[in-house]
């Protein structure tokens, strides 16, 4: 479905074959008393969603199968007399469909009631309020008092499914939404209801957790309170985070997700629709790579060590003083790129290394060689770098291509006195980590680019400068996936405010050879030439996603 | 840690085969290795089975406790299971259970008596209405047209038989 | 009219069990004529005799048939001997008593929808008629009636024994079918319809006992000797299964449009003495009551139970007399449904809880004012909302019980105590 990569560059996905594609039959029906053209074949709930329009549903998802439990999404067709789910029922042209009768209404009322009457209603305490659909739907639905005065089902509370998901019995509604997913998605089948009636509740059979790369998934569907993620439970109310989308980083899947964060920093990350990369979902290590974006695990100030003195600047001021010194410094500089960064970012630096330095001394780290072609089948891969594939575009593109033995032998035979690294930015993700700065700084000057702290970085007492850069979701730019898609993602916040990214960077160390041109610099974010909507070219116009969410 | 059989590891293998799916033979290997169980499906029933059968555990304890016919808890060497539905309810099923259950020593449905000998349970219609009220014992043929005198012969006839247990057949 | 013995002729023979016994009165010889006749033939004697499902549905046999797609997969009989509707135990009185008439039966309709694999599923419970229909079964394949190439006619047909383990939606066709399937016995989302998706997701039919062995006599009488008994919309004879407070409990075959009350009277010896009639469920615990008002007219029949507002079902005839509370009554029927949802379909899962939990409230002493209402409430919104029928059948005796005797609730509520019984009553007297 994806047009290869061409040597002319990176090429732009093609146009998807979803449900808005042109090929799609079409047919006429009318929803609430106004004629809307769905797709044949669609069945009624998804003939809604094509039109905009608001139904009631819990168990009804659009990346698993139909359950038909929860009887909340009954539409009243014409000419049958008992009303229909419209999650199992295909449209027919001419077809009237309404949800919006008193008949519709009342059951619908009906339906929410009976899903309450044993629900705990402690919202107060819930972490999924402000994110709940029984609120929403209630809300949305509902509105009235509860006829319930007999006493609950008891059930159980805070259990540990597996290392990631928590699960509240009671607030469960048994749309069995995770059931499916580890059943149809993971396809790990760790999950089962249990029981009969009202004494069902979900669960996992002992020493079998539910300990799949893809858990927390259940979480993002579970329509109520009932899954929550051990990660983020009790750490913010939802109301108080803002979120935007972007592309996960944690591998060159490019899965598109949404981060949430306040000025605090970030708190999760949910995936986001887009058929042709993740469809409704992501890896539950995907969802870590918020954690080393904040501030605790980021490098704040440049530092530069040199005659066993350290010394703390912003990171301008160190810009400036490489551009300086890196100009004209020909082959005896080197550059060490990592897959972390963007298209854009590698142009400017590349071609700042061959042009303005005077080197095509060029070399891409590659962190895991022996898993690097790995996949799990689903959405996790081997190469766990957001952009493997731009980086050696770019390289390519400018006619790159040194060997690492090279750069060692060039540092062990003092012909490379410089090398600057672009280190990696999810740093767990590079178990090599160590091996090669020791390997590395055993260079005459070694300056690391890098937007979180480290250890041995720290501990290095040579002559050492280095520099912090912004995280993926501090500047705009655009990742190349494994097969070739490339992806515009926009700023999102700033954390640390004195990082640069490698494009500002390269603007800073022109300007030193270049006085006479005065950019502005890291104070200004960078303005993205496309906008954010352009995340995943090709996603299908949100056509399950509306204003509240995924469900 | 439970494991089945020789005999009953055939049985199983056998069953894997007997009809289209293989998983269609949970039920019965169920009904199996809760007969060499002493009579319950313990957890590590369900897992021997996942292991021996290749299903999942989560399946197998989906079925294990879907269906009431598998017990969760540990019963007594007869398992007398009244029925209380509509006609056994109607003609006496309910005061029948309790009178046998008194006499048996056993406070309430699903514990087991003292001398380990009965677990009563109240159960859903058995299909056997006209000879209400009437109760299952184990897995055996019914026990019918019962009344409280009945009933209570029966518990002192079971507890005599003793050890030897009133079924010769599974739980 | 009285009580015809025509499905069950020779039930009262203890060696019509055994192979030899059942082929001494004919048995096996409408398979050996039916194996020579064209299969659509058989669906179309079926479809004529009015043969109608007699496991409590009562769609028309013939028709069911008639949906198998003609696209060549392999299709399933699958007979329902799950029997667990309360008061419902005519199949097993039929498979003890004649195993080889279901055999025959199902051997046959397979033939007829040309299916080569056919599977009884009997409720775990039914372990005297199991071992019954497997030594039958055994029986019958070591004739070579069952296996390849039936009587040489170039039939093959294999038939097994499934075990449930209790639960009452396995009845449930599909619910059955899950249940083959290895799963938990969940109802299934319609469409597809079993016919053409059923079990392993391939075209089945599932009938009931009673239903496949009635294919016998129809091929033995042809469509019209069938038709002798019954009415135009209810041909044949039914077998009814009826209990509670009657002198002579057990099951009656009759000629379908008979007197609900001549059964009751002269078959089943009328009441206890002093007592009068209060109420009959008629067609299993599903059913809605009638009252005895409504007995004095009823037969027993599709056509006249559906006009008094209730239904034929399964044929269990329940019948209630005087000395009964009908809250009381209502509380193990509501008891039952809360027990038996399988909690897939939220108004089920839900509503039955709830339902159950008022109730109990009522028979203990804490029923509350407007309860009742609620109770009418709660049921009419559980009514077709569900994937299968169990939350319909769970409101039906609620909306009739509490509808036809709502003085009793009411009065319950009020006092605290049975109008009919008292203080004595289950819930009130510790044991």
């Amino acid at each position: 479905m994806l047009k290869s990569v061409t040597s002319s560059g990176v090429a732009a996905p093609q146009a998807t074959t979803g449900a808005t594609s042109p090929q799609a039959k079409m047919v006429t029906i009318s929803i609430n008393g106004k004629e809307v053209e769905v797709k044949e074949g669609s069945t009624i709930i998804e003939a809604y969603y094509q039109s905009g329009l608001d139904i009631a549903h819990y168990c009804w998802h659009p990346g698993l199968s139909i359950a038909g439990v929860c009887r909340l999404c009954m539409v009243e067709i014409e000419g049958n007399p008992r009303l229909q789910i419209a999650c199992n029922t295909t449209v027919v042209a001419g077809m009237k469909v309404n949800n919006s009768s008193a008949k519709v209404k009342d059951a619908v009322k009906w339906g929410l009631d009976f899903h309450l009457i044993n629900h705990p209603l402690d919202c107060p305490i819930c972490d999924q309020a402000g994110e709940c659909g029984l609120q929403d739907q209630y809300m949305k639905y509902g509105q009235y008092d509860s006829e319930m005065g007999e006493q609950k089902v008891k059930k159980h509370k805070v259990v540990d499914l597996g290392p990631r998901v928590v699960l509240d019995s009671e607030r469960c509604i048994l749309c069995s939404r995770c059931v499916r997913f580890t059943d149809e998605v993971s396809k790990t089948h760790e999950l089962g209801i249990f029981n009969r009636g009202d004494r069902a509740e979900i669960g996992t059979f002992e020493g079998k957790p539910l300990a799949n790369n893809y858990s927390l998934n259940t979480v993002d569907i579970c329509p109520v309170g009932a899954l929550t993620s051990r990660d983020f439970r009790f750490r913010q109310r939802v109301w108080f985070l803002k979120n935007a989308e972007t592309v996960c980083t944690g591998c060159s899947t490019g899965c598109n997700v949404k981060v949430y964060f306040n000025k605090e920093g970030l708190f999760r990350m949910k995936p986001v629709y887009n058929p042709n990369v993740n469809g409704h979902w992501m890896c539950d290590v995907g969802r870590d790579t918020y954690k080393f974006v904040n501030k605790e695990a980021r490098l704040l100030e440049a530092k530069v060590v040199s005659s066993g003195k350290s010394q703390e600047m912003p990171a301008m001021e160190l810009a400036k003083k490489l551009g300086a010194t890196l100009r004209g410094h020909g082959t005896s500089a080197a550059l060490v790129l990592t897959g972390s960064y963007s298209v854009e970012e590698y142009e400017a630096i590349v071609s700042y290394f061959k042009t303005d330095v005077g080197t095509k001394n060029i070399y891409h780290w590659i962190n895991n060689p022996e898993t690097f072609d790995s996949f799990d089948g689903l959405l996790f891969r081997g190469d766990k770098n957001p952009n493997t594939r731009g980086l050696l575009e770019v390289l390519k593109a400018q006619g790159i291509s040194g060997s690492w033995k090279e750069l060692v032998d060039g540092i062990g035979t003092g012909a490379i006195k410089t090398v600057v690294v672009a280190g990696p930015e999810n740093q767990a993700n590079f178990p090599d980590m160590k091996v090669k700065i020791a390997e590395l700084s055993k260079v005459a000057k070694l300056v690391w680019l890098t937007s979180g702290k480290n250890a041995e970085l720290d501990a290095l007492t040579g002559d050492v400068a280095l520099l912090p850069v912004k995280s993926y979701v501090e500047k705009a730019g655009s990742f190349v996936n494994h097969a070739g898609l490339r992806q515009q993602v926009d700023r999102v916040m700033t954390v640390v405010p004195g990082a640069v990214s490698l494009t500002e960077l390269v603007d800073l160390m022109k300007e030193v050879g270049d006085a006479m041109t005065v950019k502005s610099t890291a104070a200004t974010e960078t303005v993205p030439a496309i906008s954010a909507n352009q995340i995943g070219q090709g996603r299908i116009n949100n056509e399950f996603t509306l204003s509240r969410g995924v469900w | 840690m439970f494991k089945l059989s020789d005999e009953g590891l055939k049985y199983v293998k056998n069953e894997l085969t007997r009809y289209e799916v293989k998983q269609s033979a949970i039920i019965r290997c169920l009904y199996r290795a809760q007969d060499e169980n002493g009579g319950w499906v313990s957890p590590d029933v369900i897992s021997h089975l996942s292991a021996v059968m290749e299903i999942p555990s989560a399946q197998i304890e989906e079925v294990a406790t879907f269906y009431t016919m598998f017990n969760k808890t540990p019963v007594g060497k007869n398992h007398i299971q009244v029925c209380v539905t509509l006609t056994c309810g109607m003609l006496g099923g309910r005061e029948l259970c309790d009178s046998m259950m008194k006499e048996a020593g056993c406070k309430k449905t699903g514990d087991v008596s003292p001398d380990g000998l009965f677990t009563f349970s109240k159960v859903e219609c058995l299909g056997s209405c006209d000879t209400a009220p009437m109760i299952q014992i184990n897995r055996d043929p019914y026990t019918e047209n019962l009344n409280t005198e009945k009933g209570l012969e029966l518990v002192r006839k079971l507890r005599t038989a003793g050890g030897a247990g009133a079924s010769g057949k599974g739980h | 009219m009285a009580e015809i013995k025509y499905l069950s002729e020779h039930y009262a023979k203890p060696e019509y069990q055994t192979l030899d016994g059942y082929k001494k009165f004919g048995g096996y010889e409408m398979l050996a004529k039916a194996l020579k006749m064209e299969p659509q033939k058989i669906i179309d004697e079926v479809k004529a005799s009015g043969l109608r499902g007699r496991g409590g549905a009562g769609f028309a046999t013939g028709v069911k048939w008639g949906f198998l797609p003609n696209n060549g997969e392999p299709r399933y009989l699958l007979c329902n001997a799950d029997e667990s509707e309360p008061g419902t135990f005519k199949d097993r009185v039929m498979m003890e008593r004649a195993p080889h008439q279901l055999i025959e039966g199902m051997l046959i309709s397979a033939f007829a929808i040309k299916s080569n694999k056919a599977y009884i599923y009997i409720r775990g419970e039914y372990m005297g008629p199991a071992a019954i229909l497997e030594k039958a079964i055994a029986e019958a394949k070591a004739a070579g009636l069952i296996g390849k190439n039936i009587l040489g006619a170039g039939f093959d047909c294999e038939l097994d024994l499934y075990l449930g383990a209790g639960a009452y939606i396995c009845g449930e066709e599909t619910g059955m079918i899950s249940s083959l399937e290895g799963l938990k016995g969940q109802p299934k989302l319609k469409p597809p319809f079993p016919a053409v998706q059923g079990y392993l997701r391939k075209p089945t039919i599932v009938n009931n006992v009673e239903t496949l062995a009635a294919v016998v006599p129809i091929i033995r009488d042809g469509a019209a000797g069938y038709r002798k008994y019954g009415t135009e919309k209810s041909a044949g004879t039914k077998l009814f299964s009826i209990s509670g407070n009657v002198n002579k409990p057990g099951t009656y075959e009759v000629p379908l449009g008979y007197p609900l009350m001549d059964l009751i009277n002269i078959e089943c010896g009328g009441l206890k003495p002093g007592r009068k009639l209060k109420a009959v469920v008629p067609g299993g615990s599903s059913a809605p009551v009638l009252t005895a008002e409504e007995c004095k007219t009823a037969t027993l029949d599709y056509e006249c139970l559906a006009q008094l507002g209730s239904m034929l079902g399964s044929g269990a005839i329940i019948v209630i007399d005087d000395s009964n509370c009908m809250v009381d009554v209502l509380s193990t029927i509501s008891h039952f449904y809360h027990h038996e949802s399988c909690g897939q379909c939220t108004p089920c899962r839900e509503g039955t809880g709830w339902m159950e939990r008022i109730i109990h409230g009522i028979v203990h002493g804490h029923g509350s004012e407007g309860e009742v209402d609620l109770l009418l409430k709660i049921a009419d919104n559980m009514k077709g909302r569900t994937i299968c029928a169990l939350s319909d059948a769970a409101a039906l005796p609620v909306l009739s019980f509490v509808t036809k005797f709502r003085d009793e609730f009411e009065y319950f509520i009020r006092e605290k105590k049975s109008k009919v019984r008292g203080g004595q009553i289950y819930a009130q007297i510790s044991h």
